[in-house]
């Protein structure tokens, strides 16, 4: 107890007030211009952590990193380019509720949904650490790689008419990622003999194309008609959800937040693959499937309830065992380490008031993202009234800068060119872009695990069904396929039948 | 302030990357500009990199931006350093990996298309493995291994990665070289590994198995080097064990070949007076590497016997090319 009020005190004096403040600001804005990203953000909040106190340098990166998780469904929202892969599900229906002029209801609604599952982890984390951490070290190569087949199988849900465009995209994601050094034997693939080729294609970059570029190309191709008069995206209304709006969700948004934590907990998983989960299960149990991918609500609170409950539960094996989840919290663990605090089951013992100085900083961010956002709505919808093809070059000169300053490459910016015109061709063929960002957040982990399971095992196949959690996540994914399978199947024989009568 | 000045760094070193190669900067004063640092990898590298860059700015009253070009084992990053003019504009935070890169056959040039500027620190890989094994020394563990008909199962970060070849160094010195199974893992998951007893041992940084160490859930066997390390003072090197291995990573500073002599000792200077400074000293006890300054001649010869040393011990695992 001394030390939580010890944490108290150091967390709440104006500095690390002010720190969080300005980390979740960094956060959001980065988050939110598409090409930039809160991993660039954290990367130069880090360097003024140095010259802060512990619990304040802390709080900026807490705060950075949160605000960045948050900020990343601004422009999925709005511009239907997400901000960071965490945010890429938030378009499958954020966007068309855009469309529909509901842009506010649907930006208002996922800042709210955000600080409850970002607090929601929090709480889990501060029950729960030993318990999780000790499940979370049980997920073995052998079990994340069901697991993340698992998450895979959701391709599934996001294919859209047709089954086989959806797996075609899934695929093409898929290999993309194979290009470069693989992790495991260090050979080069695809690489043709470039270095440039040896560091494979950046997900970020190809995320950058894949949904930047389409909606630039777009843009200047408008019919010529509207060329005199500038359209813009849609109409502006600012409306925030209702108490009752939330209230009726609240038993999804807790389901989604526990998938959140949970998918945060195990390393080596993510924002991305946990968003998508949660939309897909979204889907599965709501009382209108027919609606996802048209403006459902359900649709933008699954993934971002997910996304930053991962937060919290990335914040577990982190600090319990010193292990980060993602490269953004592999940048907070060195700014824990230069302030002496070495993560680790030591820590709770060693550092215990700057571990709850964590816990209120965590809060304090969540705050500030309330805060911030609900405010700046109000200023983020104006984007909307400026003409398409105006925006359309404000996007395409942050998506260039973006896709350099990630690994500081040009390279980068013409392979974002290169996969943003092929995303073009895509869209215009109607294969949807989404199981392509699904295959390339997927695929490396995929491989990985399934070749470090298979080096474990000596080359025998039992490690995947001799563990009754691989065993259990890979039966849910055959499900998934089975259940998707029946209804293609019904589809098409009502469709037949349709045919039929009007032979007839 | 500050902030503001690392992104104004950030956004010069965007806009004069591309046409820093046709400058001719070579003016009395140097520094007059930003320096860009390039990192290689994430993890302490990075670390240590964000903050060394940031002591030498305030030496050298221009900014040091450490940019990230990772990938490749290090191979994109002395690509991308050494294809840069040799004005001190454009540094490399190198390591070992110049000559791992090199022999295997992952870049085109050797250590001798850099100028050395300063070595900066050192990190001494440990062996650690489960509490539940009962090993205490090297020798336990080797007695174990040659009694038993099963592989010991390694977590390593990569073939060829720098834990790969300790490990193989040590295990071959011990006698047991063809009975180890090494597993792959991506960056600092080994532990986690060993923790769960899915491998046996593993070798990895030393900060990395502090904290374990300390609340007993796993066994530091040895270090690697001809010393012991700081952070872990009361586990001895294999060397005291009877096993001849000696092997430590080093990190240091270096500019493409050409660069003038009086801005390396420029940048040299401000190495030193970074690794002197306090804060410096306070992030290597926190992070667990060693402060380990040379200058830049020294440090040359460092490389140029590491270079054959490591090509030898690359030939005799069959991984150089």
């Amino acid at each position: 107890m001394d030390s939580f009020l010890n944490a108290l005190a150091l967390a709440l004096t104006p500095m690390s007030i002010a720190a969080v403040g300005f980390g979740t600001l960094l956060g959001l804005v980065f988050g939110a211009i598409p090409g930039l990203t809160f991993t660039v953000a954290l990367a130069l909040a880090l360097p003024v952590s140095f010259s802060l106190e512990t619990v304040p340098a802390i709080g900026l990166l807490l705060g950075t990193y949160i605000g960045g998780m948050t900020g990343g469904s601004v422009s999925a929202i709005l511009l239907g380019i997400p901000g960071t892969p965490s945010a890429a599900a938030t378009v499958l229906d954020g966007h068309p509720m855009t469309k529909k002029g509901l842009a506010s209801l649907a930006l208002g609604t996922a800042v709210i949904v955000s600080v409850f599952g970002g607090i929601f982890s929090l709480i889990v984390m501060v029950v729960s650490v030993d318990l999780v951490s000790r499940v979370a070290i049980g997920f073995g190569p052998a079990e994340i790689f069901a697991l993340v087949l698992f998450g895979f199988s959701t391709i599934c849900g996001l294919c859209g008419k047709s089954l086989l465009k959806g797996l075609i995209s899934g695929v093409l994601g898929l290999m993309i990622m194979t290009i470069g050094l693989d992790a495991i034997e260090g050979v080069p693939r695809l690489t043709f003999g470039s270095v440039n080729m040896l560091q494979g294609v950046n997900l970020l970059v190809a995320m950058i194309g894949l949904f930047a570029v389409p909606f630039i190309i777009e843009a200047f191709s408008e019919k010529p008609h509207n060329r005199n008069a500038p359209r813009p995206i849609a109409n502006v209304r600012a409306k925030l959800p209702s108490f009752d709006l939330l209230f009726r969700n609240l038993w999804l948004m807790i389901r989604c937040s526990v998938i959140g934590t949970g998918i945060g907990a195990i390393p080596g998983t993510g924002g991305a693959i946990a968003a998508f989960l949660a939309y897909d299960h979204a889907k599965r149990f709501s009382k209108t499937p027919e609606q996802f991918g048209k403006g459902n609500i359900e649709g933008v609170i699954a993934p971002e309830t997910a996304n930053n409950a991962v937060t919290g539960g990335t914040l577990i094996p982190l600090l319990s065992l010193g292990i980060p989840g993602d490269p953004a919290t592999a940048i907070v663990l060195a700014g824990l380490m230069i302030h002496g605090i070495v993560p680790g089951p030591a820590l709770f013992m060693n550092n215990a008031s700057e571990v709850y100085g964590m816990y209120v900083a965590v809060v304090l961010a969540y705050l500030w993202v309330l805060a911030l956002q609900l405010l700046g709505i109000r200023v983020f919808i104006h984007v909307l009234k400026v003409p398409r093809e105006l925006l359309a070059v404000v996007v395409l000169v942050l998506c260039a800068i973006g896709a350099y300053s990630i690994r500081n490459s040009a390279f980068d910016i013409y392979s974002m060119a290169l996969i943003g015109v092929a995303a073009y061709v895509l869209v215009a063929i109607r294969v949807p872009i989404t199981p392509i960002i699904l295959g390339m957040v997927l695929g490396p982990t995929l491989e990985n695990e399934f070749r470090t399971a298979m080096m474990l095992s000596e080359g025998k196949m039992d490690i995947f069904y001799t563990s009754p959690t691989a065993l259990g996540f890979i039966g849910l994914a055959a499900l998934v396929i089975i259940l998707q399978g029946i209804s293609e199947l019904k589809l098409k024989r009502k469709n037949g039948r349709k045919v039929q009568v009007s032979d007839a | 302030m500050n902030i503001s000045r690392k992104f104004c760094g950030l956004l010069t070193a965007a806009v004069t990357a591309s046409t820093l190669v046709f400058s001719s900067a070579e003016s009395a004063e140097f520094p007059d500009k930003p320096i860009e640092m390039t990192v290689l990898f994430g993890g302490t590298a990075n670390t240590i990199a964000q903050l060394l860059s940031e002591l030498m700015s305030a030496e050298l009253g221009q900014p040091v931006v450490p940019v990230a070009r990772k990938g490749g084992g290090g191979a994109v990053g002395y690509s991308y350093v050494v294809g840069t003019a040799p004005n001190g504009y454009n540094i490399v935070w190198n390591s070992n990996s110049i000559s791992t890169s090199r022999r295997t056959g992952r870049i085109p040039f050797d250590y001798t298309a850099f100028t050395p500027i300063a070595r900066v620190s050192t990190e001494i890989p440990a062996l650690a493995v489960n509490p539940s094994t009962g090993w205490e020394s090297l020798s336990d563990l080797q007695a174990a291994v040659k009694a038993s008909d099963r592989k010991l199962k390694v977590g390593i970060s990569g073939k060829g990665s720098f834990t790969h070849l300790t490990s193989a160094a040590l295990f071959d010195a011990m006698g047991i070289g063809d009975k180890i199974n090494f597993i792959s893992y991506g960056d600092g998951k080994a532990p986690v590994e060993l923790l769960a007893g899915r491998i046996d041992a593993a070798i990895q940084w030393p900060g990395q198995f502090v904290s374990y160490s300390q609340a007993g859930d796993l066994t530091v066997l040895a270090v690697t080097a001809d010393t012991r390390a700081e952070i872990l003072p009361e586990v001895p090197t294999a060397m005291e064990q009877g096993v001849d291995v000696n092997i430590s990573m080093w990190r240091g500073l270096a500019a493409p070949a050409g660069t003038p002599p009086e801005i390396v000792a420029a940048l040299q200077d401000a190495a030193r007076r970074a690794v002197e400074s306090d804060q410096f000293t306070e992030a290597a006890g926190n992070i667990g590497f060693a402060k380990a300054y040379l200058g830049a001649e020294e440090f040359g010869n460092v490389i140029a016997s590491d270079d054959v040393f490591y090509g030898a011990l690359l030939s005799k695992l069959g991984l150089a090319k």
